[in-house]
């Protein structure tokens, strides 16, 4: 007796489990309005990228030309593939000290994997994934960047 | 001279149905995954991608068919045949709407359940001939899979035969002119509705069931060789497959082409006459293939060992009981 | 000769063509195949004769259920690609003695019966619930006993297989039981230690 009150018992787990998993696809069905699946070149003006997706790295600059790498390399030890090289320089500071600063950041696109872990290991959050993708072109050597502007500098009070 | 013109005017009907249901099924295959998937599925040739299936068949149309070295030429062209025939065959005693039907032989669902048993061998000369393991393996399973799943087919299948008391399909048709079978036979009816289902989704290979063609371990199963129409031919069966075993539901679970009627409301009837009898035959048809493509696309595929032991531990056990219960019902005039 | 006639030797000659070719074809697996093409074309002799029961029948027990199982039992062998060795001399000799022996046996007896033409009005159908009921009837002319004997050998046969198929456990040796299922796939994984159980209560 007890064999039979199993034997039912799993049948109608297992009817119930199914129709638990058709309800979840039958939902969906039913709701056309959840499709996710973007029809890229046709919706390019008004497409939505989730936020979190990695395209570039990019450094931000304020209005005043100014960014908030202070040339630590902190970023190119952490990138697995040696993609970014950051060229430093000594600027002298008004007291007549010399201080390292940031001449070139580097960054061959070609090379890099998106994997953060730049943007991670950057103290000062100067330098963040872009959401930009469309990068094909001809030439591999378009895709070796400078990410600083030219005449661009430190932020005051940035360490 | 009238005969050889009526069997000419027979198999082009059967012909262009083979080809309109074919284009249909896939596309509403690839509509009806898309949407559960949350994609969007075919959206490019034509208006909302509905030409898609009749640019796949010009593709493969076009396309070389080849024949593997080592294979065994004769059986391996031979079997996409054997399976299509076999499909064509099963077409005859169904009913498609009031009084259109090809034969109506008087052991209907004897023949239908008969001729379906015969495509398996289709695809066990397919994956035999390929000389290929993949396709060895595959054809094996798909045997071990048909011969098994037809006992509880049938089982369900007879049940309905219990009730209605023919084995003729139109009789069975015009037994359910009051209520259709599902709901005139209490609860064992429902069940073997569900049995039968499960049964006929095992007995045309689809997923979950499809270790047959298991693409992810048999890379095809048994059709891994063909290419071009010989492929599309085993492709074009296994949906014809699925709409034969859906009219067969229809016809044995909700009344065929018979309107819903509902005991004595007379407006209500008379409002469900209005619709012709061939869209009620259809719409009980795709409502059926729907319900297949729904468990395609939710559930994962089974292994070998549950596969024999869900039929052989419950469903053969299950519709064996039901019969039973389904015979008292029938016996003691209990359905309604 | 009429249609009806020209579709009779049709079908003959296919029946019996594919018959000679099962069993002179040196490959194993083509031999299965032309055995089943000559069972479908007696299944649509039967068809011709308008005995549609007896057909589905023959399509049922014969294409549906014993090819297949012989076409498993040959998936299921070694070198079943390969050509089977000419057969000997000898035996080709004797094996056509046997069938012309059998020939002139079976031609003996239906020459003799001699065929007498019915002009029989009525259109010859049977109806199935005919052949059931005559399948259960217990008066003259009806077919429950040998129905019920056919019944119980395959009873007895399905009994064997089980028999055959169940693992046998030795007297006296304690059963290892395995080890506690796991929850992704317990499902079979349970049964198997439930009929160990069940098992191990009948031995003890």
């Amino acid at each position: 007796m007890a064999f039979l009150k199993e034997y039912i018992s799993e049948v109608y787990h297992a009817v119930s489990s199914l129709l638990k998993g058709m309800r979840t696809t039958g939902s969906y069905f039913v709701r056309p309005k959840e499709i996710i699946t973007q029809q890229y070149p046709d919706n390019r003006a008004d497409m939505k990228i989730p936020e979190r997706f990695r395209g570039e790295v990019v450094m931000t600059h304020d209005e005043n030309n100014e960014h908030a790498c202070t040339g630590c390399t902190a970023c190119e030890l952490a990138c697995p593939n040696a993609t970014i090289k950051i060229v430093t320089k000594f600027d002298t500071t008004p007291e007549g000290k010399k201080k390292k600063a940031l001449d070139t950041f580097v960054y061959h696109l070609e090379l890099c994997t998106m994997c953060n872990l730049c943007v991670e290991a950057c103290p000062t959050s100067a330098i963040k994934m872009a959401q930009t993708f469309e990068h094909s072109v001809y030439d591999r050597n378009q895709l070796l960047k400078k990410l600083n502007n030219p005449g661009s500098k430190l932020r005051a009070g940035v360490e | 001279m009238a005969l050889i013109l009526e069997c000419v005017i027979v198999m082009l009907l059967v012909i262009s149905l083979f080809a309109v249901l074919g284009l249909v099924l896939v596309l509403m295959e690839r509509k009806v995954a898309a949407r559960m998937q949350i994609r969007l599925g075919p959206n490019r040739v034509g208006p909302k991608g509905m030409f898609q299936t009749a640019a796949d068949t010009l593709k493969l149309m076009m396309k070389e068919g080849l024949t593997p070295d080592g294979a065994d030429k004769f059986l391996f062209n031979l079997a996409p045949f054997v399976v299509m025939i076999a499909a064509m065959l099963i077409m005859a005693p169904i009913a498609f709407a009031k009084g259109f039907q090809i034969w109506d032989i008087n052991i209907g669902v004897l023949y239908v359940s008969a001729v379906s048993s015969v495509s398996v061998i289709g695809i066990l000369m397919a994956g035999w001939a390929s000389n290929n393991k993949y396709s060895l393996l595959g054809a094996m399973r798909s045997g071990a899979q048909i011969v098994s799943y037809e006992l509880s087919a049938g089982l369900s299948i007879i049940s309905i035969v219990v009730l209605s008391g023919s084995l003729q399909v139109s009789d069975i048709i015009a037994s359910q002119q009051t209520g259709w079978w599902l709901f005139r036979g209490h609860i064992p009816a429902i069940i073997a509705f569900v049995i039968f289902i499960i049964a006929v989704t095992a007995e045309t290979n689809r997923a979950p069931f499809d270790l047959a063609e298991a693409e992810s371990e048999l890379t095809a199963g048994f059709h891994t060789e063909y290419s071009g129409m010989k492929f599309a031919l085993f492709f074009l069966a296994e949906y014809i497959n699925i709409f034969i075993v859906c009219a067969i539901g229809a016809t044995l679970f909700l009344g065929g082409w018979m309107p819903l009627h509902m005991g004595h409301w007379e407006g209500f009837n008379h409002l469900m006459d209005y619709i012709p009898s061939s869209l009620w035959f259809l719409g009980k048809t795709f409502f059926l293939i729907f319900l297949i493509m729904w468990f395609r696309w939710t559930f994962p595929r089974l292994r070998v060992d549950q596969l024999l032991s869900l039929e052989w531990k419950y469903l053969l056990p299950i519709s064996m009981f039901n019969l039973l219960l389904i015979t008292l019902i029938a016996i003691m005039g209990w359905h309604f | 000769m009429n249609a009806s006639q020209i579709i009779f030797y049709l079908i003959s000659a296919f029946v019996l063509g594919t018959a000679l070719l099962a069993v002179t074809t040196r490959k194993i697996f083509r031999s299965a195949i032309w055995l089943l093409f000559s069972l479908v074309g007696v299944a649509g002799l039967y068809f011709w004769m308008q005995v549609e029961f007896v057909a589905a029948v023959q399509i049922i027990v014969y294409v549906g259920g014993v090819v297949v199982l012989i076409i498993f039992s040959i998936f299921l062998t070694h070198h079943s690609g390969s050509e089977l060795p000419k057969p000997p001399l000898k035996r080709t000799i004797f094996s056509i003695l046997a069938v012309l022996l059998g020939f002139a046996f079976s031609y003996n007896l239906i020459a003799g019966y001699g065929f007498p033409t019915t002009t029989s009005e009525k259109p010859f159908v049977v109806p199935v619930s005919a052949i059931g009921e005559q399948m259960l009837d217990t008066k003259k002319y009806g077919f429950v006993l040998p129905f019920e004997v056919v019944s119980m050998l395959l009873l007895a046969a399905m009994i064997g297989c089980i028999v055959i198929a169940m693992r046998s456990i030795p007297k006296g040796k304690s059963i290892q039981k395995p080890a506690t299922p796991i929850s992704a796939n317990g499902g079979t994984f349970k049964q198997v230690v439930e009929s160990t159980k069940t098992m191990e209560e009948k031995t003890t």
